[in-house]
């Protein structure tokens, strides 16, 4: 219960600062109003209405009443709406929001789904020819960014041989299953590659050392057959520093995300907030890395409770420092 | 090399993985020279980039400069050109009067600039934005690091406490929204961005790791016996903090700090990607790749040379990386 409540302490504190920061950084932009009026359209708007709208955004307030204003505003989901064109920006968002959770999810099950397998093979002969290829090879896609990956990729499987389309939309799962997988999948492969190759890493390393534990020999002893060994007992101890790198690098995600949307043209939260930040769209700058910010925080936090649930040696562990 | 594992059963795990390892070892060695080879190239031809004469000038290919810019300005003709050996890419457009076809190493871009000087121009930039960043990172990072961990209680808690919340935004987002917000100007006038901005983006990125990083090892070594007897003989914090943990941390950082730098390379990159990095004229190998893009299907050697020069480099400093923290025997860091 201590546990849970620090790292509830924690939670609070980090959200407290993320979105003061940001609810601050709109007055720290050196002539925001000027850019905010020029992102409006030039010259379409009288003195009255520019008047309204830096009201609403609080800028000439102190700094204290403008973070208010912006929880205010964030909580009651009051986000209004872009300066230039009126668009509501809490569709703009839950829009955005829905591709980049698609992206990230796929991307991490794809990452999860290269990785088991090729671990298990590679740990199960490890220092074999499938182990020192595998190793190699991940190492090289541990190297390659991902927009390198997109370049890559995108030249082959998109402008030689057409299998996928070079500008994916979004195409819901239950409109159409195949044209789905076709517009999601290039995206995905770049998101889950690089991961997978730094999960295939850790998880190989781990396997290696627990397939030289002596409850597998006992099983082998026993005559338990090989995919068994591997699957149901060799996995679930190697299991834990899986879950620590697929936790720490949802911020991988977010990030890889971004550039992912932006090398397949997918209107995602990156995207938008990149575009938002070149049209001067400041409100939806904010708005976007904060609930961005707030997801990250969010899936870091319950994998640190899930942690404390699944072994109780981190709950102890807290307790003593 | 005598091959005696082969005579063991491949079942026996712990004795069968001795015998590759030696194996890596030995390969170790030659990639590790080569990795070296490539950075060193890399640096050489960065910093040289404007004397060395095989990267040429981009208008080499004119009588004189005013014939060069003017033509820039006249003729969008200039079509990109495919490299000297890629005979399997067709040569689209005809060229400049007397202009050979295929150009350069690496071919020319768009505007007919030769992408192999740019590509090394662009190297002096990534190169200085990564280095720059991550010298900043630890020096900042790495004296709050060391103070929090030697002074330890409240001190200790404050600087955690900022560096768990600076973790907490996802890096890229933390750099797009700093650089982002940041850049002057309005959205008429062009905008010019330049390396400033990028650099403090980037250095902040790389504060929290480090900071946490060395905060770790000094919490170690501040409690070891040769630091009491620093301290029982009269010695000042500062000197205790400079002459007997930095040495003995210093490995780690160093060996972070490799590592941490290819990772802002990548990072600026990614900016430069997304359209916020060093504006237009500045090459970086990121903003190259970007420039590229919707030449792919003509011209694929635009980005895909600069992505090569980039993936060659990050994997030669991630090698190193490797091997230095194998040397010093430092778990990776996570960030």
């Amino acid at each position: 219960m201590r546990f849970f409540l620090q790292r509830f302490m924690q939670l609070i504190i980090v959200v407290f600062a993320v979105t003061f920061t940001v609810s601050l950084a709109l007055g720290a932009i050196p002539n925001a109003e000027e850019r905010i009026i020029a992102a409006k359209g030039s010259g379409a708007i009288n003195d009255e209405e520019k008047n309204k709208l830096l009201d609403s955004l609080n800028l000439r307030e102190p700094a204290i009443v403008q973070y208010g204003y912006f929880v205010k505003d964030f909580v009651t989901f009051d986000w209004g709406t872009t300066f230039n064109g009126n668009q509501p920006i809490s569709t703009s968002v839950s829009d955005g929001l829905k591709i980049s959770l698609r992206l990230m999810i796929y991307g991490q099950l794809g990452a999860l789904l290269i990785a088991i397998p090729v671990a298990l093979a590679a740990a199960y002969r490890s220092g074999g020819v499938f182990d020192r290829i595998s190793t190699t090879t991940s190492f090289g896609f541990i190297s390659m960014p991902n927009y390198v990956l997109a370049t890559i990729l995108g030249l082959f499987f998109t402008v030689r041989w057409q299998w996928f389309p070079a500008i994916s939309t979004d195409i819901g799962f239950f409109t159409s299953p195949w044209q789905h997988f076709r517009n999601f999948f290039l995206p995905t492969i770049v998101l889950a590659l690089p991961l997978g190759a730094t999960y295939m890493r850790l998880l190989r390393a781990d396997l290696v050392n627990t397939l030289q534990s002596d409850f597998i020999t006992t099983a082998r002893a026993k005559g338990v057959s090989t995919p068994r060994i591997l699957f149901g007992h060799a996995l679930r101890p190697s299991l834990f520093s899986l879950v620590t790198a697929a936790a720490v690098n949802v911020g991988a995600l977010v990030g890889g995300s971004v550039v992912v949307e932006t090398a397949f043209n997918l209107n995602g939260l990156g995207r938008r907030t990149v575009l938002g930040i070149f049209a001067s769209e400041f409100r939806l700058v904010q708005i976007t890395v904060v609930v961005l910010a707030l997801v990250y925080v969010f899936i870091n936090f319950l994998t640190d409770i899930l942690y404390g649930f699944l072994d109780p040696r981190v709950r102890a562990g807290r307790k003593l420092s | 090399m005598n091959d005696t594992a082969v005579i063991q059963t491949p079942d026996d795990a712990a004795t069968a993985s001795e015998a590759p390892r030696k194996k890596f070892r030995q390969r170790g060695r030659i990639t590790k020279w080569l990795s070296i080879t490539w950075i060193v190239f890399i640096v050489f031809t960065a910093i040289g980039a404007s004397t060395l004469p095989y990267v040429k000038h981009s208008c080499d290919q004119f009588a004189n400069e005013d014939l060069c810019s003017t033509h820039l300005k006249t003729n969008p003709l200039l079509a990109e050109r495919p490299p000297t050996w890629a005979f399997f890419s067709e040569t689209t457009r005809p060229v400049v009067r007397d202009a050979p076809e295929r150009a350069g190493f690496f071919g020319t871009d768009t505007n007919g600039f030769d992408i192999f000087s740019r590509t090394m121009f662009g190297a002096r930039n990534s190169l200085l934005i990564g280095a720059m960043s991550i010298v900043f990172g630890i020096l900042i990072g790495g004296s709050l690091g060391l103070i929090a961990g030697y002074v330890g209680k409240r001190v200790d808690r404050v600087i955690d406490t900022i560096t768990n919340i600076f973790l907490a935004f996802p890096a890229l987002l933390l750099a797009i929204f700093i650089v982002g917000f940041f850049d002057s100007g309005t959205t008429t006038e062009a905008k010019s961005r330049s390396i400033v901005p990028i650099i403090i983006a980037l250095s902040i990125l790389s504060i929290p790791p480090i900071t946490r990083l060395v905060r770790a090892n000094t919490m170690v070594y501040a409690q070891r016996e040769f630091v009491l007897a620093a301290r029982s003989l009269g010695a000042k914090n500062t000197r205790i903090i400079i002459r007997e943990i930095l040495p003995n941390v210093l490995p780690a950082m160093v060996t972070f700090a490799i590592t941490g730098m290819a990772v802002l390379i990548v990072a600026e990159g990614a900016l430069a990607y997304l359209g916020l990095s060093v504006s237009a004229p500045t090459p970086t190998w990121g903003a190259m790749i970007f420039g590229g893009q919707a030449k792919l299907e003509t011209a694929w050697w635009i980005s895909i040379m600069p992505s090569i020069v980039l993936f060659l480099t990050v994997l030669c400093i991630n090698l190193l990386g490797d091997v230095l923290s194998e040397k010093f025997r430092i778990r990776e860091a996570i960030g």
